[in-house]
């Protein structure tokens, strides 16, 4: 089973995204896995360890900078890592359409005539939070997905998945081929070990160049830091917040 | 003339308010640049007269009610959604911000070559770009379409117009559509049910509880206020990876992110990753014991105290105030 895995990098939690003359300022950031990523790269060498035979290919349309992400991958369990660049020059990745084109040309090129019987995705990447990737990426290699899986079983040709809904939770049935982008919950992704590291320094990460020659579908046309403080008013007891927020403010 | 189409969801024939609260605000935008009309499509059997005095302005609304589509499935909807979109010659599309409209509009974006956005208009009248929080909560970006038409996911945190009576809605029923539902997957098998309160990203009224709830059963206290207050409750990550909630209700970054009008933070430290969250949220209050815990800074009412001493009073005032409602 040929198994793709699409990862991006974004800011670690922990360091400061700065801002600087109406732009990001990424200087000072430290990029790592986007946590959900994480999640399916898990999930999809999980499915190569039950199923012989099965390969994982992890794919990232990424700056030179996110070589340490793929090694990452590659220590975490995936067979061969693929960074992928845009011929045309670099790529804002504020545009989902021009990224899910460049994945799925890179992984129909890939794959030859065969599509890869899975696509694991995150549910959506930590800073421009579109949650739109997957969807796209299936719609243009022609396979079905699910977004947001917190569960998953193969029984035969199908995949059983849960994920959540407004108010519940809905389980569907897909089959191969398919694209699955991964919520939280659905796993615990392992520790590396240092052997594994080790290994993974050895391995290289291949380059593969893809053709875009396509005007996005959006821009990004301003950004702006947001001010989170806010002035709290303290309250000397259970009385008064109570008082405050039938009458100051009118919410019970 | 811009000819905006809506998509109504509905779930077991009944229309989501989400959907509805959409519809209002394209009519709104329709209004305001007065060269507009709105129409919408609503998929799966329903009874229309659920709506009637809910939906504000004037429009048509195209019924596509067979029963392959009481249940939500991908290559149906999508399929129903654009074959409606290019017979009418629509120049934009709203969702409102659904699991379901997340999976089907990215689709509709490449099948119908449209610029997908998903915020809050920030234009007055037309609906150009959109405008939404980034880098967990940390930015606000605005995005504008480079191509005609537009589809966008309208976030559910703006306020929704207060409309004049006096609208007219036409049904129109539609053929059902061609094509064998048995090769259409992914499908929906079963859907499950969460008992009960509403899910807290939903909620007009959410509680929440961190690690300072001290445990699993620290937090039958925010299920009391919660049933009070008609509200959810909500966790930090720390009480969802202790096991004490359910994944579904933890909120932040790798969580929910939540709108409701009030939410009390109660045992929670206010790390960045759980304010991520909450930033469209309207009052906040938090309950620390800690009167330095960073939760205070994103909060506009704060009371120090422990959690196991200050719930329960406020739960019993909270009984009495009710009473005498
Ligand atoms: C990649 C990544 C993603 C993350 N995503 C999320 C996310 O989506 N959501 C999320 O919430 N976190 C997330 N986190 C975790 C986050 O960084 C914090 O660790 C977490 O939010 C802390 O949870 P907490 O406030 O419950 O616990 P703590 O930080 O331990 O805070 C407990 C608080 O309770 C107070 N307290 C203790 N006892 C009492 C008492 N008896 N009465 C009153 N107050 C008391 C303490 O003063 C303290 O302020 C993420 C972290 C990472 C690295
Ligand atoms: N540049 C990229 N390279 C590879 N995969 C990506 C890239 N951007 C997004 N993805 C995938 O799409 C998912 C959703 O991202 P997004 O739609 O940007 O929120 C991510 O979790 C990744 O799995």
């Amino acid at each position: 089973m040929n198994i793709a895995v699409c990862v991006c990098s974004v800011p670690d939690t922990a360091s400061v995204v700065g801002y600087l003359d109406g732009a990001i300022d990424s200087s000072r950031v430290n990029v790592v896995m986007n946590p959900y990523d994480e999640y399916a790269l898990e999930e999809a060498v999980r499915f190569k360890e039950r199923v012989e035979g099965s390969n994982v290919t992890v794919f990232s349309f990424a700056p030179d900078s996110a070589k340490e992400v793929l090694r990452k991958a590659l220590a975490m369990g995936a067979d061969r890592a693929v960074r992928v660049r845009c011929s045309e020059g670099e790529l804002h990745p504020s545009d989902p359409f021009l990224t899910a084109l460049g994945l799925s040309r890179t992984i129909s090129g890939f794959y030859g005539a065969l599509l890869p019987d899975l696509v694991f995705c995150g549910k959506q990447s930590t800073d421009f939070q579109s949650a739109q990737v997957p969807s796209m990426l299936a719609e243009l290699l022609g396979m079905a997905s699910v977004c947001g899986i917190t569960s998953l079983h193969a029984s035969g040709d199908f995949l059983r998945v849960e994920r959540e809904i407004e108010g519940g939770i809905e389980a569907v049935d897909v089959t191969f081929p398919a694209v699955l982008s991964a919520e939280k919950g659905l796993n615990e992704p392992r520790n590396t070990s240092i052997r594994a590291v080790m290994d993974a320094r050895k391995k290289t990460v291949e380059l593969l160049e893809v053709s875009l020659h396509e005007e996005p579908f959006v821009v990004l046309s301003g950004i702006e830091p947001l001010e989170r403080k806010k002035i709290c008013c303290f309250v000397p007891d259970e009385h008064e917040l109570l008082r405050i927020l039938s009458h100051g403010c009118n919410l019970l | 003339m811009n000819k905006f189409l809506v998509f109504l969801e509905q779930r077991e024939g009944i229309v989501k308010q989400s959907s509805i609260s959409a519809w209002n605000r394209v009519q709104e935008l329709a209004a305001s640049d007065g060269n507009s009309v709105v129409s919408g499509i609503l998929a799966g059997p329903v009874d229309t007269g659920q709506l009637d005095g809910a939906l504000a302005g004037h429009g048509v609304i195209y019924h596509a009610g067979e029963d392959g589509l009481g249940v939500y499935n991908q290559e149906r909807y999508t399929r129903v959604v654009a074959d409606t979109f290019k017979r009418e010659a629509c120049t934009a599309l709203f969702f409102a911000d659904t699991a379901l409209s997340r999976e089907i509009a990215p689709r509709l974006s490449v099948r119908l070559q449209a610029s997908l956005l998903s915020g809050s208009p920030t234009g007055e009248g037309v609906a150009d770009g959109v405008s939404r929080r980034v880098y967990s909560g940390s930015f606000l970006a605005s995005f504008v379409p480079t191509r005609q038409p537009g589809i966008y996911i309208l976030s559910s945190s703006a306020p929704v117009p207060a409309f004049p009576d006096g609208g007219r809605i036409n049904f129109i029923d539609m053929e059902p559509q061609q094509c064998s539902v048995e090769d259409l997957f992914p499908v929906v098998r079963d859907i499950i049910r969460s008992e009960g309160p509403p899910d807290v990203a939903e909620a007009r009224i959410v509680v929440a509880g961190g690690r300072g709830m001290g445990g699993a059963e620290g937090f039958a206290l925010l299920e009391q206020l919660a049933l009070l207050l008609e509200g959810a409750v909500g966790a930090s990550r720390t009480a969802v990876d202790a096991g004490w909630r359910p994944h579904a209700e933890q909120i932040g970054q790798t969580g929910k992110t939540v709108a409701p009008a009030l939410y009390f933070a109660c045992g929670i430290s206010g790390a960045v990753q759980h304010l991520a969250g909450i930033g469209s949220a309207g009052v906040v209050v938090a309950i620390n014991s800690d009167r330095d815990a960073p939760v205070f800074d994103a909060a506009d009412y704060g009371l120090v105290g422990d959690v196991h001493i200050v719930l329960p009073k406020l739960i019993d005032l909270l009984k009495e105030f009710l009473k005498k409602q």
